[in-house]
């Protein structure tokens, strides 16, 4: 960890102004930030403390949308009334990520902006080509078990998008607002986070010196019910192996609206669109779930040690749709 | 005071301590001056280096030095004796030439002002390597290397003839993969060298070694070296012996002529701090029509490193175990890049009853006979393989009573059989089984003229207890109660105790205690009746002892009284005593542990439900902790099952998941409900206390219960650890 | 601020006299010979003296902040890039609150920010300075150990004893909280957060259930 200053502004233009005056980094909760930069993997030379902004409100918006403040922390959100009663699936994605130490700290804006978990990245001297860009990729060919995807990967990255408070947000459907030197501007969520393709250094659509101000959660249908599940090695604090958001109405016995995104499995929060099309309009059944858990994982890559993934998130999905739907799903799952 | 006595369960006599915090590990000593060091690491696993660039680190803030092979002071090798005191794992020194051997070997030293300076100037060091290609895992090991001779085989019989002629057979090959102990504290050194002498602080499981290890490393006669360990956050055998860590802090310090703290990173606790080592296991196991075992051959490899022998002896527990008149156990190992291994509880037998009791599992079904009736049958009587009988076994019994508890008779054999909703149940178990030492000892007691009793010995407190039930020995023998009781443990300057480790430090030092403290009552009573004394001319063995009280005749005084009126600070004792006699006896711990798992198909989650242990460990010394001790065996049990698995690059022989994120161990929400039963058999054929020892038999036997209940539950026969979800999903 | 609990319902356990304290204490803590204290009192005078204000400047490249830990101001000379962590055990003297992975894997380094726990390693001490900071240290009051400081002795909630400093300011901040579940599932997946590689979750589990019913008036 390298020397940085530090600074703690009280307005969101001059927290700006003063990020683009050097090599700096904003500091909301600081779990990914001061994680990597004692690794040396993040080296801001300066460090702009954002928690003087006041940006921790979390509202109800005239048009049913709720505006989440970037510095709502995770307990904080997980807890909101509005959230609980509203987006299930996204109070039950925050309270199964992390624990509860840092779920006090991470903040909305933070965890979109987590950095990936592969340990190649991390070691600050393998091929990596998020971190080096050009110098390859060691994960592939390398161990590639817990933090790595079957979705969404390129020949230059396989590393696994880590979050679950993400996940649940791409099910929901949001919009991340951001403000920048030229002024405010709205990014869909979906379009927010990139696919590593050539360029896996570039992670999201933020351009220099843009900070998050908030998120704002899409109004969920009418009579929608939602819910997150998670899988993993052990019961708790552990990353997702596969992980599945889903948000949906049943009406007059068919289901409408269906929102299906995945965690764990991809390199980027994951919609699952073609199960959504497969499920929308159609009845409950075990049958349909496993069609749409398979269509889900349509084209996925496995590598040397996360194949099992693909039935695992295909697991998760028909559970969740199950639960959602009051479905019974006793079988294993082939 | 029968609260505080040996056997029952007294608090904690430093509980307060750990309770506020103010308990002292290394780290938490505060030295005027105290510099901080951070290690730079190799990057590769095997080649040299060929160039250092220090100037831009050396310019940081803060940097007092820097150390590497080509300025670090010229040191000794240590003989590495346990029997001379001077035993260490990896006998290379640090930074003692530019090769690399492993991993994550210490490369260079920075020493800052600051902590954050040392790191982030060891962070700025870039280092330079010609890179051979390394052996990255066992398989690459034997291919290169092929193996080595080991140690502790054994044979009677013959095994393979006997197999040949079985009636029923298996044959099997497990593996275990590197697990690495992962104690809370990490590594920890601070060293310096008041008026010549070294002083170090030290995270430590055996203070006398590291002394004798470090007066050899750096030519200093022993009493100019002290090694202290007050509190130490656990080690499971990673700190019984000193690592280069260690020597690199306490000559960084002669150096620069400061205190200097070293902390090994999380992440290097992976590399350069020992671990337990891969194994290979093969499994070949006869019976004849009866289901009587005829042949047991258990013959394994593991990995060592390219710089030191160690053996992990997977089948010691195979040669006494069972009744069979043909046994083959063999260890070989084979040389791989990676730091040297080191014992992690219940070393060999850990991994090794992974394997015997999964393959005593598979033969009892091949045969027919249910599991528990097939080991009753065939449990040993007396130790076979050196032909002694045990000084005390109640395995049938612990089987029998947990059995019982656990429910075993009503299991279903029929696989897949038990359902609740959505989950399949399986039950499964196995024996578990720990060697009982008892090692010299030396130890140091005082009644003193204030009222207090003090003890102090050169054994430490690893966080079994041992401060507690040394306190209980004085309470035992004197009457005095706890709140008047003082016990100093882990430092060099008390007398010779024993490392923390092999389950032997009760078993060896309340022997010592206690003889010290009989020896101190009669200096005592010697004082007291010369003339002059409160009991002048009274005979010494007519004088009597109890509850702190000198009595004679109906005359009766406290010790604090006696030493007062006779101007004596104290009345001590010292003593010495010898290991146990192995010529008569075999001493054994011996259990058993049932297991109930549950697969949940639809999620692909596989958890441990329940376990239910019967211990046979002798005498129970202290309720409480020795419960503690078991149930936490237990959790490391069940992590080593279904979690811990040391994940090295093939092609790079570098660790991977090298921190408390990806290298899982249990977290509370892992927690099973946990019944342990302890039987409480004083073994006096051992010790006069009648107590084995505690710290490792909870961990033997794990991880077989739990893959054969996985079994029971799936069809699914787990072979290599660890059982995880993938193993049993269909189609993955 | 935690909320301190009410130390008159607890007799039993604190009727002690200060001198059987002493007697533990000194007893257990050993290492009589060096020249640092090492057991309660003198540490907790370390942490409770409201040092004067230093007339000398910070030296350079460091600021002088003022951080109240334990209802103390303690005024250090820090720099940005150090966390609370070090800057509690390093320059505040303060070393009940440990050091097991400074990744925030662990929960060792567990300290109470305005009440909550958060990992001290992934927090920089800088960015504290409003607030209220609470650490094993803080728990105890007039002598008299936190109900569920209590409880983790009377029920052997440790071995080692080098987590438990985290574990139980994750145990107090749960049991202040009123929206924690207080099943022992909730309880186990509020403190998974803290690993005890000994394995003592058993006992750490009976230990937060009992602290619950002292503090609520209870037992």
């Amino acid at each position: 960890m390298r020397a940085f200053d530090y600074t703690r502004p009280g307005a969101v233009d001059a927290a700006i102004a003063t990020h683009a005056r050097a090599n700096s980094a904003y500091l909301a909760g600081g779990t990914t930030l001061l994680d990597l930069a004692k690794i040396n993997i993040m080296q801001p030379d300066q460090v702009v403390d954002i928690n003087g902004l006041g940006l921790d409100r979390i509202e109800r918006l005239k048009d049913g949308r709720v505006q989440v403040g970037a510095l709502v922390t995770n307990t904080a959100l997980a807890r909101h009334e509005l959230i609980e009663t509203h987006y299930p699936v996204l109070s039950q994605a925050l309270l199964s990520g992390a624990s509860t130490q840092l779920r006090n700290k991470a903040t909305t804006a933070g965890n979109v902006m987590q950095r990936v978990r592969c340990p190649y990245f991390r070691d600050g001297t393998s091929p990596c080509n998020k971190r080096d860009p050009g110098s390859g990729c060691a994960a592939i060919g390398g161990v590639n078990r817990e933090t790595f995807a079957v979705l969404g990967t390129s020949d230059q990255c396989i590393a696994a998008h880590p979050s679950d408070m993400c996940v649940a947000m791409a099910a929901i459907g949001a919009t991340v607002s951001v403000m920048g030197p030229n002024g405010p501007r709205d990014i869909p969520f979906d379009a927010f986070h990139l696919l590593p393709g050539t360029s896996p250094a570039r992670e999201h659509a933020l351009e220099p010196d843009e900070l998050i101000t908030h998120v704002t959660l899409d109004a969920p249908p009418g009579g929608a019910r939602s819910g997150y599940l998670k899988l993993r090695d052990r019961a708790s604090y552990q990353f997702a192996l596969a992980s599945c958001a889903a948000q949906l109405s049943v009406e007059g016995g068919v289901i409408r609206a269906p929102r299906i995104a995945l965690g764990g499995v991809a390199t980027k929060p994951w919609r699952a669109t073609d199960a959504e099309r497969m499920l929308d309009g159609k009845v409950p059944s075990r049958a349909l779930f496993e069609q749409a858990a398979s269509a889900a994982f349509n084209g996925a890559t496995a590598y040397e040690h996360n194949a099992f993934k693909i039935p695992l998130g295909r697991h998760a999905i028909i559970a969740e749709l199950g639960a959602l739907t009051g479905l019974e799903t006793m079988q294993e799952v082939s | 005071m029968s609260d505080q006595t040996l056997g029952a369960g007294p608090k904690r006599i430093d509980g307060r301590l750990k309770v506020t915090g103010q308990a002292t590990y290394t780290a938490d000593h505060q030295l005027d001056n105290k510099a901080h060091a951070y290690g730079v690491f190799s990057t590769i696993s095997r080649g040299r280096i060929t160039g250092l660039a220090l100037e831009v680190a050396r310019n940081m803030p803060g940097v007092i030095e820097i150390f590497h092979h080509g300025n670090f002071p010229a040191l000794h090798h240590t003989p590495s004796s346990m029997a001379g005191g001077n035993k260490v794992e990896e006998t290379r020194l640090p930074f003692e030439d530019e090769r690399i051997y492993y991993d994550g070997q210490f490369v260079a030293l920075v020493v800052a002002e600051r902590f954050d300076q040392a790191r982030a100037a060891a962070q700025a060091v870039t280092v330079r390597y010609e890179e051979e290609t390394p052996r990255a895992n066992l398989e690459q090991g034997l291919t290169a290397h092929g193996t080595r001779e080991g140690k502790g085989n054994h044979s009677r019989g013959n095994a393979k003839q006997a197999f040949e002629s079985g009636t029923h057979r298996m044959e099997a090959t497990y593996t275990t993969p590197v697990e690495t102990h992962n104690p809370m504290e990490m590594h920890a050194t601070l060293a310096h060298w008041p008026n010549g002498r070294l002083q170090v602080f030290e995270s430590s499981q055996g203070v006398v070694q590291q002394k004798g290890a470090m007066a050899k490393i750096f030519n200093l006669a022993p009493h100019k070296v002290e090694v202290i360990s007050t509190f130490i956050g656990s080690g499971f055998g990673s700190k019984l012996w000193m690592w280069p860590h260690a020597v690199a802090a306490a000559a960084a310090s002669r150096e620069i002529g400061r205190p200097v703290e070293l902390v090994v990173p999380r992440s290097q606790m992976f590399t350069t701090t020992g671990h337990r080592p891969e194994t290979k296991q093969t499994l070949k196991l006869a019976t004849d029509e009866q289901g009587r075992l005829v042949a047991l051959s258990h013959h394994s490899i593991s990995n060592t490193s390219c710089t030191d022998q160690y053996v992990e002896t997977c089948g010691s527990v195979t040669k006494s175990l069972y009744s069979c008149d043909n046994v083959s156990v063999d260890h070989r190992t084979t040389q791989v890049n990676r730091g040297t291994p080191t014992s992690m509880r219940a070393p060999g037998a850990a991994p090794g009853l992974f394997a015997l009791e999964s393959a005593v599992d598979e033969m009892a079904l091949a045969a027919g006979i249910d599991p528990l009736t097939f080991r009753l049958d065939q449990f040993a009587d007396r130790d076979e393989s050196q032909d002694l009988p045990f000084s005390s076994n109640h395995i049938r019994e612990t089987a029998e009573r947990a059995a019982e508890r656990f429910g075993w008779h009503q299991r279903n054999p029929k696989i897949k059989s038990m359902r609740e909703g959505r989950e399949i149940i399986g039950y499964g178990m196995a024996a578990c089984n720990w060697e009982a030492l008892k090692r010299p000892c030396d130890a140091h007691v005082a009644l003193r003229a204030d009222g207090t009793v003090y003890a102090s010995c050169a054994t430490q407190d690893i966080g079994t207890g041992t401060y507690t039930i040394v306190a209980q020995t004085l309470v035992e023998l004197t009457g005095v109660p706890f709140e008047r009781i003082e016990v100093e443990l882990g430092d060099t300057s008390y007398p010779k105790g024993p490392i923390s480790g092999g389950s032997w430090t009760t078993a060896t030092t309340l022997p010592a205690i206690a003889e010290a403290t009989r020896h101190a009552i009669m200096e005592l009573k010697t004082r007291a009746v010369r003339s002059g004394g409160p009991f002048d001319g009274v005979d010494v063995a007519s004088l009597n002892f109890e509850n702190g009280v000198l009595s004679h005749n109906g005359k009766q005084m406290s010790f604090a009284e006696v030493l007062s009126s006779m101007k004596l600070a104290n009345a001590e004792g010292d003593a010495h005593t010898e290991g146990a006699d192995t010529s008569k006896y075999s001493y054994r711990s011996f259990g058993t542990h049932f297991v109930e798992v549950r697969w949940d198909p639809l999620l692909a989650n596989l958890r441990v439900a329940r376990v239910v242990s019967a211990i046979d460990v002798g005498r129970v010394m202290n309720e409480k902790t020795a419960r503690n001790q078991v149930e936490g065996a237990i959790v490391m049990g069940l992590g080593m099952a279904m979690f811990e698995h040391t994940e090295y690059d093939p092609r790079t022989a570098r660790v991977v998941n090298n921190n408390y994120a990806e290298y899982l161990v249990p977290v509370h929400a892992d927690q099973p409900e946990i019944d342990v039963i302890l039987l409480d058999y004083p073994d006096t054929a051992f010790n006069e206390f009648g107590a084995r020892g505690i710290g490792e038999i909870g961990i033997t036997g794990l991880a077989a219960a739990v893959a054969n209940a996985v079994y029971h539950a799936t069809g699914i026969r787990v072979r290599d650890l660890p059982i995880t979800k993938e193993r049993l999903m269909a189609g993955a | 601020m935690t909320e301190h609990f009410d130390p008159g319902t607890q007799q039993d356990e604190t009727a002690s006299t200060s001198r059987r304290h002493f007697l533990k204490t000194v007893g257990a803590s050993g290492v009589a010979a060096a020249s640092v204290p090492l057991w309660g009192p003198a540490a907790q005078a370390r942490a409770a003296d409201d040092p004067p204000p230093r007339s000398d400047a910070p030296r350079q490249g460091l600021s002088r902040i003022r951080l109240n830990i334990n209802g103390h101001l303690h005024t250090v000379d820090i720099a940005p890039q150090m966390v609370l962590l070090d800057v509690l055990r390093n320059e505040s003297g303060l070393t009940g609150t440990k050091k097991g992975c400074d990744h925030g894997q662990c929960g060792a380094c567990t300290v109470l920010v305005n009440g909550q726990a958060i990992n001290s390693c992934l927090s920089l001490a800088i960015s504290h300075q409003t607030d209220e900071i609470t650490t094993i240290e803080g728990l105890e009051h007039n002598g008299e150990l936190h109900p569920v400081q209590a409880a983790f002795w009377e029920h052997d909630a440790f071995q080692c004893g080098y987590c438990t400093s985290g574990q139980i300011m994750s145990a107090v901040a749960l049991l202040n909280d009123k929206q924690m579940g207080e099943s022992d599932a909730a309880v186990r997946e509020a403190m998974s957060g803290n690993i005890c590689r000994c394995g003592a979750y058993r006992n750490i589990l009976a230990a937060v259930q009992d602290a619950r019913q002292v503090m609520k008036g209870g037992a």
